[in-house]
Formats: structure tokens, sequence, C-alpha cells
């Protein structure tokens, strides 16, 4: 089914979703765009190019309670924090990011362990990808087309966006999008020329040049563990690194986390927050012993969970090459590069 | 003022002939990235390294932050700009880092830019000033005649506003904070091991990035480097989302700077404010 409006009226459209449930949306802040939970309609900008941070916060948020309790107080007075969640609406999700959910979902839902926080979520969520403008360049850290992902891939995507001079084309793709666009009555029909532009365009998307390597899974993972002892390359490619946590936290398929009990007083949240494998204290054993010391260790390990022991283990490269861990790294660390010398080395 | 171009060829010439002579183990400088726009800091060990040196406007990582990843007795070249070059006097005012150990290549420099916001950064978030405050060779003219902004003059706004107004900014900066400590790992000044944030007995604040647990971060991280401060402003420039870290940083080095009467990391002989105790210091901050 497709639909089409007119990108001036997107609040209209946002306004609509918001009866629904909750909206989450790419918004202008100070520093950038990022995808935030709408209040005002008007808030929502199409004029973006890619987020700060990746949109996997909308299934695995930053922070999140599970239990909460007294201390001193019996365990049977503690209570598990009730998920309700009303359905949730994902606009303006890139390509590349919605790839990410696939990936994530092999850890949260997949492998066998299932996260109950995630798979409530992603069912209650309705996807709204949106294509990468063709007409504009992509950013120079960008790479998806090493790993395969198209600027205009409509695949994970409930309903996927094209945007066609000042017009926005809905197509559906998946029974929920269709049931969704169905209902949404600020929408035109789509015509036969729509239709044909739509069709074109996700065509187009796989030819859209980002920087590209020929990057086998295969091969990059036997190389990888081919250089695993080589400190030497370690060494000198980490050399910049100042083990913070930006990389990972506004990467789309880092899903690392750390249990900690906040207690106030006597009040007390078991929550679950994001973690980064770049800080130091985080393989710190409670005996004190730590078996990543050295900023090489640990930038060594990021790098292989991705690009090795994630393609070892499910078959997938743990990367969409968003560029995001690329672009806000302060000492511009870039894995396309590393990955490059990596295969070189 | 030397161009960049003749500082970068500088830049390479001395470091192929400290380390040739076998005066330096590492050069620690600026290197390819993976575009102009995007240089690095990089460290030079080899002779066959030194090509990969560069310079040019972007060339902002305050590279003292370096230092202490070497052992005493390293011979260490350092590319140091005025901010950079404060940071080394703090640090061997702190006693980190050896004088003796260092050959700083001092850089003169202005028009120097913020690699996400292509903005001059003069003044604005260095420390006012064009010549490295110390150096052993320079890799290019001293710079004179060009206008002196004082790094105070940013202040004007954040002053101009009264205690519930600054409480009000900085809860909505604090806000955004991701908690990602790009800023401390940023920061020459911020090498504590463990960071009280990161310790657990006690813990000082919350891991989740919500608004106590940011506040306590920051708020303590600011006062941690009152009179330490040099005013590089790499802790802004490192932040994903562009709080302005700056501000509270510059503030507190005004004030320090008017009640002890001096500023960080301009003079080898001197002590952190904090650390120094003489009987004439002000007794502003009791009244």
């Amino acid at each position: 089914m497709l639909k089409k409006i007119s990108i001036n009226k997107i609040s209209e459209l946002a306004a609509a979703l918001m009866d629904k449930g909750l909206l989450l949306a790419p918004v202008k802040e100070i520093s950038g765009y990022n995808f935030v939970e709408i209040k005002d309609p008007k808030q929502v900008d199409l004029d973006f190019h890619n987020t700060i941070a990746s949109p996997k916060a909308a299934f695995f948020p930053h922070k999140e309670d599970f239990i909460k309790y007294e201390t001193g107080k019996p365990i049977d007075t503690a209570s598990v924090v009730a998920l309700n969640l009303p359905p949730a609406f994902l606009f303006g999700a890139r390509p590349c990011d919605v790839k990410s959910f696939e990936i994530m979902d092999i850890h949260f839902n997949a492998s066998g362990i299932v996260d109950p926080f995630w798979k409530q979520r992603r069912e209650t969520a309705v996807i709204f990808g949106y294509a990468f403008d063709l007409e504009k360049p992509a950013q120079p850290e960008e790479f998806y087309q090493t790993l395969g992902i198209g600027a205009a891939d409509p695949e994970g995507s409930d309903v996927f966006m094209v945007k066609k001079g000042g017009d926005l084309l809905l197509n559906s793709v998946t029974p929920k999008g269709e049931k969704i666009l169905a209902e949404l009555k600020v929408l035109n029909e789509g015509k036969a020329a729509d239709k044909k532009y739509y069709e074109e365009y996700i065509k187009k998307g796989k030819e859209y040049k980002t920087r590209s390597m020929c990057l086998e899974p295969g091969a990059i993972t036997k190389k990888l563990e081919d250089l695993f002892y080589n400190t030497d390359f370690w060494t000198r490619v980490s050399s910049a690194c100042i083990s913070c946590g930006v990389c990972t936290f506004v990467c789309p398929t880092c899903y690392c986390f750390d249990i900690c009990d906040d207690t106030l007083f006597a009040q007390g949240i078991r929550r679950r927050v994001w973690d980064a494998c770049m800080f130091t204290d985080f393989t710190l054993e409670a005996s004190g012993h730590n078996p990543r010391t050295h900023v090489y260790q640990r930038l060594r390990q990021k790098i292989n969970h991705k690009y090795s022991y994630h393609v070892r283990k499910y078959g997938v490269i743990s990367c969409v090459g968003c560029g995001r861990c690329t672009k806000h790294c302060p000492v511009n660390i870039d894995i396309y590069s590393l990955i490059e010398d990596a295969m070189k080395a | 003022m030397t161009d960049f171009r003749q500082i970068e060829n500088n830049l390479k010439k001395e470091a192929k002939r400290l380390l040739e002579a076998g005066e330096v183990a590492v050069v620690l400088a600026y290197g390819r990235g993976y575009d102009e726009k995007h240089p690095m800091p990089f460290a030079a060990k080899a002779i066959a390294h030194v090509e990969s040196l560069v310079f040019n406007e972007y060339c902002n990582f305050n590279m003292a932050r370096y230092l202490m990843r070497y052992p005493w007795g390293t011979k260490i070249a350092i590319a140091a700009k005025a901010a950079d070059s404060r940071a080394i006097i703090q640090l061997v005012q702190e006693e980190k880092v050896r004088r003796e150990d260092l050959v700083i290549m001092g850089i003169p420099a202005y028009g120097m830019k913020n690699q996400k916001t292509n903005e001059v950064i003069d003044s604005k978030t260095t420390g006012g000033l064009y010549n490295p405050v110390i150096y052993d060779i320079l890799l290019g003219e001293e710079i004179h005649g060009q206008k002196i902004i004082s790094p105070y003059e940013v202040l004007a706004e954040y002053e101009a506003m009264d205690k519930e107004e600054r409480w009000a900014f900085w809860k909505k900066e604090f806000d955004k904070c991701i908690r990602c400590y790009a800023c401390r790992k940023a920061c020459p000044m911020c090498y504590c091991d463990p960071c009280f944030i990161d310790q657990n007995k006690p813990r000082w604040a919350d891991k989740a990035p919500q608004s106590p647990g940011n506040m306590m971060y920051h708020l303590t991280r600011f006062h941690h480097l009152a009179g330490r401060c040099i005013d590089c402003g790499e802790c802004s420039r490192a932040c994903p989302v562009d709080i302005p870290l700056y501000l509270f940083h510059k503030k507190v080095a005004k004030e320090c700077e008017e009640m002890f009467g001096q500023a960080a990391g301009m003079k080898l002989e001197d002590k952190p404010a904090l650390v120094d105790f003489r009987v004439e210091d002000s007794d502003k901050i009791l009244e």
C-alpha cells in the first residue's frame, strides 16, 4: 500500500501517530539531531542526515529499572517494575539503523535467551524506515555499502518512507505497516507515478556510494584471529584512543550493560545501565584483577567482538557502517581505516 | 604567523632529527586521520613514522594528555601549542611528568578550528594565548601584534545570569550528558586512577545518565580542576552532545586567578594554587 503526504504537513502525520501511541522521531537539538519522544508534533524534523545517537535506545534504553526494593526489608517486599507499553512509532530510522535491530535481536531474542523488555518493545513498535537522500552525497564517515546495506533498503521496516520532491511517500512493508497506513486518515493515496518513483528509488539506493571495500566476513575473522597477538599492530592503531565511551554509546549494535543497585537512603532500584568495553573498569573483577588494563586490549576487544567473535558465533558482522563511532570519536579513530589496516597487516 | 604547511615541514624535520640522534624515544604530535579535516593524535616512534606527521588548523588535541602513558625516564618530544604548553607546566608542577624528560616543540598558532563546527576556537576555548609558554624548539615564528582577547571574555553572558538562572542552565545542560566520560578522558589534568565516579566503595553517584548522578560527576570534576584547568577546551570539543563545559572551567579559573594571583600552568616554579598555602592568600571564599 503506497500513501503520500506533503512534507510541510509532517506535523499532522505526527499528531495522528501521537493519538495512537508514543512517537519517537528525529528532533533538532543544539548539537544535532536525535530521536526523542515527541511532545509537540511540530518538533518532528525530517531535514536530517542521521542522528547523533542511534535509535537503539527505543528498544534498549540507556537505563532501565527492573526491581524496586527497600534495604533491610524481606525480599518479598521487593517489586518488579511492570512494563506496560503503549504502541510506539519509531519514525524516520535510516536503513542502516533498521538493520542494526536485526543484529540486536540475535542477542535479546533469537539466541535462546529472551529479554522480555527488548521483546515487548520490539513487538509494540512500528518502524517507519526512511531512505537516505540519494541526491546528497554520503558523509565521509559512513560505510554501510561495505556491509551490503543500501541507502534505501526497506527490509526490517514496517513502513518505508522515501522523499519525492516536497512529498513523502510511505509504503507498507509488513502487515503491521499496512494496518497502520490504512488507519492514518491524514495520508493521501499514492498514484501510479509515485509507485514507479518509489520502486526506482529503492533500486537506486543499492548503488548509492559510501566508503566501500571488499569485506568477506570469513576473511576478516580469520585475519583478526591471526592478528590477535600482534601487540605492535594493536598498540599502533590504539595509540590515540583515550578510552572514553562515545563510540559504544552512539553505536547501534553495542549492547553491553551493567546491572546496578542504586539506593537513595533506604529506597533501592536494581537497574540496567549501558556499559562500554572501552572503560577501564568494564572488566575489573571483584578480586581486583583486571584482564584488560591496556588501551590496546580494550580496542582489540571491541574490534574483535564486532568483526570476529560475532561472525564466528552468529555468522554476521556486528556493524552496520553508520559511521557514528568515527564521527563522534574525540580523537578521530576510524573503524573503517582500522579494518582496512588489519586486512593489509 | 608561519603558515601551517611550513609548521608541518618543521615538525617533520625536527622529529626526524630527534629520533635519528636518539635524543627521544617518541614524538607526540599529530598524524594523518581518515581525511584532512580529521587528523589524529599520533606517537611517532621510528623514523619511518615521521612521514605520517601532519599539522593543520584542525590539530587541536592536547598532546599533554598522552604524556603520562610513558614511564619517567622515557625521552619524549611533544608538539605543544599555547594551551598544551600550559598543560605540560601544570603536569610538571604536579610531579606527574619530569621536565628533563621532555623536548617541547612549541607551535605558535592562531585560527585553529573546531572540527565539528568549523568555528575558530582562539580565545573561546583556548587560553587567549598564541605562543607556547615554554618550549625548547620553536616550529614557527612567535606571534606578535595579533589582537589579544581575554580568555574570560566569553563569560560575559554567563556572568550576567543570577544564581537561579545558572543553576537552571547547568541542570539543563547536564540532562544532555550521556556519561561517556569523553570530557575527563580528553582532559590532560584528569589522571586520577580510579576516578571518583568509577569507585564503588563508596559509590558517589549512579551510573545511569540522569540528573543527580550527572550533576555529581560534573560538579565534582569542575571543582577538582579548580586552579588546574589550563583552558585548552578539549573537554567541550570531545563532548558528543556539546555541553559547554569550558564555561564553568573558565569561571573557576577566573576566580582562582583573582584570589591567588596566578593562572594554572604559567610558570614551572609555581605550585598549583590549591596545593600552596600563603599567609597572604585571599579569604574571599570564606566570606
